[in-house]
C-alpha cells in the first residue's frame, strides 16, 4: 500500500475477482447465450447472404462475418458487465460500499473495466472458436486479432461503467442498449460494408465508434477491411484513451455513488 | 481520534443546510451516542465520514489524517455499519466477509472472521446466502462486515432498528466488549435507553447543529438538579389545596398522585411544607430524570 495510483493491490484484485466471479457464476446467461446468438447469426445470415455482394469483394461472406460477430459479442459482453454490476449495486443498496474501501480511484476503475474487458474478450474468442466449424481456424494476424478484441472490450467496458454510473435503473440501461448500442452495432459494419448503404446512413460511419473497431478486427482476421487500417488503428487508440478518461472523470466526480 | 471542525453541508445549490458549522472531537476509546430526530443531520455527518457525502466546508480528520488529503488512510481506520441493510444477492456470509477483508488489503483473514462470526452468533449461518438471513441476522452481518479490518473507530447508524429485544441485548454485550478492547464507538440510535446504557458521552444534534455535547454523567447531573417528586395519597386530590407549593409546579396524576418539580436543595423544604400542613401521604418517590427526559427537554428548547 504505497503510492496513490496503485495503493492496495489485494483490494484491486479482490474487486476485479468479484467482477469476474459475478458473470462466471451465471455462465449460461452471460457467456453461452450471446455465443448461441452469434452462431445463429452465422448459420442464418451466413447461409442466406453468402451469394450476395454485401461483404468485401473477393472475400467469402462467412469470412467477412466472423470478425464482425466476434466484435459484436465482445461489445455487448464488455458493456453489460460493469453497467449491470453498478446498477445491481444501486438496486441492492450496496453501491456506497465502494466509497468505504481503501482502494484508489484508478484501481476501482480498472477493476470494473478489466472485469468487463475479460468478459468481452472471452465472448469474442469463443465466438471465433465456434465459427471454426463454418470457416476453419485460420486468422491472418492472430495476435492483432486478440489485441483488437481487447481494445474493443476495453472501450465498451469503459462506456458500460459510464452508463452504470450515470443511469439509475435496469430499465434505462436496457433502453440505452436497445436505442444506442444495438443500432450503432448494426450500422458499424458487423454484417455488411457500410459504404454500400445509401447517403446519410453511410455517413454515420464517421461518428460511429464501432466502425473503426469492427474494421480493425476484420483486418486482423482476413487481412483486408473497409477504409484505411492505419486510421482505424489510430481511432481505436483514441477511443481507448478517451473512453477511459471520461469514465475516470465521472467516477472521480462521484456521479451515481456520492451525494454532492 | 476523530476531529470535525466547522463542517457544513448544503444542498439544492446552497438553499438547504444539512449541517451548520459542526465541531466535534472524539478521543480514542470513547463510547459516544449521537442523538437527534429524523433529519437532524446525524446520517449526513456519518455519510461525510464514510465518504458518501461531500461536505461543503470544514475539515475532518480521522486518526490524524485529513479525509480530503489522505482519504485512503482514513478508510482503514473506520468501520461503518450503515442504517440501510443493503446486501449482495449473490454471495454467502462467508464469501462476503472474505471479499470485504480483501477490499481492505487482507488476504487471509479466516481466523478473525471465525472470531467475529462466533461473537455475533452467525457461525451456523456462514454458508447461507445473505438474502436468506432474517432482518436481525442481516444487522449482525453488517456489523461483522464493518469489523473485518479491525477498525479503530466503529460507527453504528441505528444498528438495532428492527432487532428483537433479546438480540438487542446480545448486541449491547458485544459492543461493550468491543469498547473494552479499545475500539472507539459512535452510536446513533432512536432508543435513548440504549444510549443511556452503553455510552459515556452524549452528543445531540438538531437542525444540523450540535446543541449538546457532554459526558453522560455530567449531562444527567446537570438536569438532575430538578427532580420529579411524586407524592401518593389515599383520597382524591384537589389542586387548589396545594397552592402553598406553587413554586414547584404542582400537577395531579390519576387523581391521587401529586407531582412536583424541585431542585435537590429544595427537597427538604417541600417535605417540611407538606408535614406542616399535616398531609398524610402513603408513598413518596423522587425520580431522577432519565436521559430520554433530558433529551426531550433539550430538543424542545
Amino acid at each position: 500500500m504505497k503510492n496513490r495510483i496503485f495503493y492496495n493491490r489485494v483490494g484491486f484484485s479482490t474487486l476485479l475477482n468479484k467482477e469476474i466471479h459475478r458473470f462466471m457464476k451465471v455462465p449460461v446467461q452471460t457467456v453461452l447465450a450471446p455465443l448461441i446468438s452469434n452462431i445463429l447469426y452465422m448459420a442464418i445470415f451466413g447461409g442466406m447472404l453468402q451469394t450476395r455482394e454485401v461483404g468485401i469483394e473477393g472475400i467469402s461472406y462467412l469470412n467477412f462475418l466472423v470478425p464482425g460477430l466476434a466484435t459484436m459479442g465482445a461489445i455487448f459482453a464488455a458493456f453489460q458487465n460493469p453497467s449491470f454490476s453498478i446498477i445491481s449495486q444501486k438496486f441492492q443498496n450496496t453501491i456506497q460500499d465502494l466509497n468505504s474501501y481503501p482502494i484508489s480511484l484508478a484501481e476501482k476503475i480498472l477493476a470494473f473495466v478489466f472485469g468487463g474487458m475479460f468478459r468481452g474478450v472471452l465472448v469474442g474468442i469463443l465466438t471465433y472458436a465456434a465459427t471454426i466449424f463454418f470457416v476453419g481456424y485460420e486468422v491472418e494476424h492472430p495476435i492483432f486479432f486478440v489485441l483488437a478484441l481487447t481494445a474493443t472490450s476495453f472501450v465498451f467496458a469503459s462506456l458500460g461503467l459510464i452508463a452504470g454510473l450515470a443511469l439509475d435503473n435496469f430499465e434505462k440501461m436496457n433502453f440505452a442498449l436497445a436505442i444506442v448500442i444495438t443500432p450503432l452495432t448494426y450500422l458499424g459494419g458487423v454484417f455488411f460494408e457500410i459504404s454500400k448503404l445509401p447517403g446519410l446512413l453511410s455517413a454515420i460511419k464517421y461518428v460511429n465508434p464501432i466502425y473503426p473497431l469492427v474494421n480493425v478486427s476484420r483486418y486482423a482476421y482476413i487481412g483486408v477491411c473497409e477504409g484505411n487500417i492505419v486510421i482505424h488503428v489510430l481511432l481505436t487508440m483514441v477511443l481507448v484513451i478517451s473512453s477511459f478518461l471520461i469514465a475516470a472523470y465521472i467516477f472521480k466526480k462521484g456521479v451515481g455513488i456520492k451525494t454532492v | 481520534m476523530l476531529n470535525i471542525s466547522d463542517v457544513s453541508m448544503t444542498y439544492q445549490k446552497g438553499k438547504k443546510e444539512a449541517l451548520k458549522d459542526v465541531n466535534l472531537n472524539i478521543e480514542e476509546g470513547e463510547f459516544t451516542a449521537l442523538l437527534g430526530q429524523n433529519g437532524a443531520g446525524k446520517s449526513t455527518l456519518i455519510n461525510i465520514l464514510a465518504g458518501n457525502v461531500k461536505k461543503t466546508k470544514g475539515t475532518v480528520k480521522i486518526g490524524g489524517y485529513d479525509i480530503d488529503k489522505k482519504e485512503l488512510e482514513t478508510k482503514k481506520i473506520i468501520g461503518i455499519v450503515p442504517q440501510d441493510t443493503g446486501y449482495d444477492f449473490v454471495f454467502t456470509v462467508d464469501e462476503a466477509l472474505k471479499k470485504q477483508s480483501g477490499y481492505f488489503g487482507i488476504r487471509d483473514n479466516k481466523e478473525y472472521i471465525d472470531e467475529i462470526l462466533d461473537a455475533l452468533y452467525l457461525t451456523e449461518k456462514r454458508s447461507a446466502r445473505i438474502r436468506d438471513l432474517s432482518g436481525g441476522m442481516r444487522r449482525r452481518f453488517l456489523i461483522a462486515k464493518a469489523l473485518v479490518h479491525k477498525p479503530k473507530i466503529l460507527i453504528l447508524d441505528e444498528p438495532t432498528a428492527g432487532v428483537d429485544i433479546e438480540m438487542r441485548h446480545t448486541l449491547y454485550d458485544f459492543l461493550v466488549k468491543l469498547h473494552e478492547a479499545g475500539t472507539t464507538i459512535i452510536l446513533t440510535t432512536h432508543y435513548i435507553e440504549e444510549a443511556e446504557k452503553l455510552c459515556k458521552r452524549i452528543v445531540i444534534i438538531d437542525g444540523g447543529k450540535i446543541i449538546a455535547d457532554e459526558p453522560k454523567e455530567e449531562l444527567m447531573e446537570a438536569f438532575s438538579r430538578e427532580s420529579i417528586i411524586e407524592v401518593h395519597f389515599e383520597e382524591e386530590l384537589n389542586l387548589a389545596d396545594f397552592d402553598f407549593l406553587s413554586d414547584y409546579h404542582p400537577h395531579i396524576e390519576d387523581k391521587t398522585r401529586l407531582q412536583l418539580k424541585a431542585s435537590k436543595k429544595d427537597l427538604s423544604k417541600v417535605f417540611r411544607q407538606l408535614s406542616e400542613k399535616n398531609m398524610e401521604f402513603t408513598n413518596l418517590v423522587v425520580e431522577r430524570p432519565k436521559l430520554e427526559d433530558i433529551y426531550l427537554n433539550i430538543i424542545k428548547h
